[in-house]
């Protein structure tokens, strides 16, 4: 292997359409990561299982599609609710125990995320699985140089749309006003009548709902494998944490990323990529360790 | 100075030392290859456990990284101990980098050629890079999660780095050094008790370090910023370079069993970077009792013996059963079994005030 060989020469319109795949990968990233965001922001808890919720939410979807036969679209508002109702379980059983005590969330959940890739394999078996998705997703989009496949678009969009969901819930109703309030001063929002237990609840249920769809989504791009979740658990945490936890900064950061992460590939390949990458965010974390985007409020 | 025994300095010498000369008895007492290279496997793993254990029971720093150091050092030693297999005349470049489309020795590999000199760079190359590492963290003040997650980043940094370099690493097949390990004109058989007593001295002697240095001044200092970093900060001493010192010598532990481990299995993969591995290193720690030496080796031991010993039918739900006992100690059992252990003979010891009980583990906050 020679150096020739190892870089990857400069190529405009090769070049176009890495940038083009690193949106793709940065809405991956993004719908993996926002679930997590909303968790980590609100609650300060680290959720280790997060992957694991992507996969019960893909292992859903097959499950549905293959036994229910209920199509695609459908699927998505189903696994939502059924990943945030088991969710609400873990919560319940595990979190709330927890609270104020971060690192030992992150090893609860680690714990809950090996009962949970065991329990799948031990019920589905290690063969891979498969989601499909509807024939009408399967185009590809050619603009000039540019090609992107149908399904990833979806993505995009469906990404889009679940961030202005989440969005809109927090900053434009009442129950995100909660939430916020909570965020900012758990006991100040206490004595204004705001039971913050009731809101860490229904907010990790959300959060995980939100894994859940990731997952139903992740299931049309490659197969289901019972330890595909902690693919997503790392690049996830370090979009949140490179984003300082807010929704806006998650969003950021996971286009920084996805886009670096693409042009890096583009240069050399996937995996040197990461290695660059994740030093990079290291050294990044060193200097900025409040992330991208800090809130006034949550400066101290 | 408190009744209960578990807190008694001198008690707890006499169990470590005898725990440790009960380890090195078992090549007397038991003749079978198969059980001494398991064993000394778990010897390993109790090293990583240590490396936990001081870092984060004592340090305060939880670092999900221990492989990183693990890894590299076990990449150096399988670096060693293939080139002990190559002749520099008719055979010089391993036969996986031919496959590779490398035809001379990387530069990278030439001072393997040197068993002293592999082996200082198994060893130094991690110690250093995790100096390094945790200069570069804690100078910013870097703590709690965010350690986790950088240490996190770092390895899967790490974990790709070995699994792309294939001709440098052989990626995702790793390097079977077709020989034992030689050294000084003896060769070491994996299977022999002479590797079990290597892995089981290095893991008494990392062990008693440092337990002295952490009932020295300098190890004081060390609980002290566990427990509260600003105050210890405003006695006036660099919180900063005590963490870099903790690290680095966790590091050092956990690089020591990376040589043990390439030693005794004979192969080293990207699997010793996974995070798995790291992880498990913690669980191991907090199973038996991060606060305690002793209790991060019982962990390290007792749930890797069940897992090799538990029925086969049980094989399958193992992980199950992991991930059960580790929630259940993070939630009710914070301080591990040893701190079981502790209540029990304070329990026994604390009332009659008699010195009866045998045991004594490790004093815990």
């Amino acid at each position: 292997m020679s150096v020739t060989d190892f870089w990857t020469p400069f190529e405009l319109n090769s070049f176009l359409n890495a940038l083009f795949i690193g949106l793709s990968i940065a809405s991956i990233w993004l719908i993996a990561a926002v679930g997590l965001t909303i968790i980590y922001g609100t609650m300060g808890v680290i959720n280790m299982a997060h992957g694991e919720l992507i996969m019960l939410g893909a292992y859903t979807t097959y499950v549905l599609q293959t036994f229910f036969y209920i199509p695609f679209l459908l699927c998505l508002p189903l696994v939502f609710v059924i990943v945030s109702i088991f969710g609400l379980f873990i919560e319940r059983t595990i979190i709330r125990r927890l609270y104020n005590r971060p690192l030992d969330t992150l090893l609860a959940t680690w714990g809950l995320s090996l009962i949970l890739i065991q329990g799948v394999r031990v019920i589905f078996g290690t063969a891979p699985k498969y989601v499909s998705i509807p024939g009408w997703l399967n185009f590809q989009v050619s603009l000039g140089f540019l090609h992107l496949p149908g399904f990833r678009l979806f993505i995009i969009l469906a990404t889009a749309a679940l961030i202005f969901g989440t969005w809109y819930i927090a900053y434009r109703t009442t129950w995100g006003i909660r939430v916020r309030a909570v965020m900012a001063d758990p006991d100040m929002a206490s004595s204004f009548g705001i039971d913050s237990n009731r809101i860490y609840s229904i907010t990790f249920a959300y959060g995980a709902g939100l894994a859940g769809v990731a997952g139903a989504l992740f299931g049309g791009l490659k197969t289901l494998l019972p330890d595909m979740g902690s693919g997503y658990i790392v690049e996830a945490f370090l979009v949140v944490v490179v984003g300082g936890t807010q929704l806006l900064g998650s969003i950021f950061s996971s286009i920084i990323l996805g886009e670096l992460a693409s042009i890096f590939s583009y240069f050399t390949n996937d995996t040197f990529a990461r290695f660059v990458l994740f030093t990079l965010i290291v050294i990044f974390l060193r200097f900025r360790p409040q992330g991208l985007i800090t809130e006034g409020m949550k400066r101290r | 100075m408190s009744a209960n025994i578990y807190h008694n300095r001198k008690a707890q010498w006499l169990a470590y030392i005898g725990l440790f000369l009960l380890l090195a008895l078992v090549p007397v007492l038991f003749d079978s290859p198969f059980l001494l290279n398991q064993l000394a496997r778990y010897a390993v793993f109790a090293m990583l456990a240590v490396s936990v254990s001081l870092v984060w029971g004592y340090g305060g720093i939880l670092s999900l990284g221990q492989g990183i150091a693990f890894g590299l050092a076990a990449y150096g030693m399988g670096m060693t101990m293939q080139m002990q297999f190559q002749d520099p005349v008719s055979d010089p470049v391993p036969s996986f980098m031919l496959t590779n489309d490398l035809s001379t020795l990387p530069l990278l590999w030439e001072p393997f050629w040197s068993t002293p000199v592999g082996l200082a760079l198994t060893i130094a190359v991690p110690t250093i890079f995790f100096i390094g590492f945790g200069a570069m963290m804690f100078q910013a003040r870097v703590a709690g999660v965010f350690v986790a997650i950088m240490t996190l980043a770092m390895l899967a940094a790490w974990y790709a780095m070995a699994y792309d370099m294939q001709p440098f690493t052989s990626g995702f097949n790793g390097i079977s050094p077709p020989m034992p390990f030689e050294f000084a004109g003896v060769s070491i058989d994996p299977y022999s008790p002479t590797a079990y007593l290597i892995c089981v001295g290095f893991l008494a002697a990392l062990t008693l370090a440092v337990k002295l240095l952490m009932q020295s001044k300098f190890g004081l200092v060390v609980q002290a910023i566990r427990d509260d970093p600003e105050r210890v900060r405003f006695l006036g001493y660099n919180v900063a370079y005590y963490q870099v010192i903790v690290f680095a010598i966790s590091g050092f532990i956990a690089a020591c069993g990376g040589l043990c481990w390439v030693m005794v299995v004979q192969y080293v993969s990207p699997t010793s970077l996974e995070l798995t591995l790291s992880v498990s290193a913690v669980i191991w720690a907090a199973v038996g009792g991060r606060l305690s030496l002793l209790g991060a080796i019982l962990g390290a031991y007792l749930v890797n013996g069940l897992q090799s010993y538990m029925g086969d039918e049980l094989q399958d739900v193992w992980m199950i059963v992991l991930g059960s006992i580790f929630i259940g100690v993070v939630l009710f059992l914070p301080r591990g079994l040893v701190g079981l252990i502790e209540d029990a003979l304070g329990y026994f010891t604390g009332k009659s005030e008699t010195e009866t009980a045998t045991v004594a583990i490790e004093r815990t906050v």
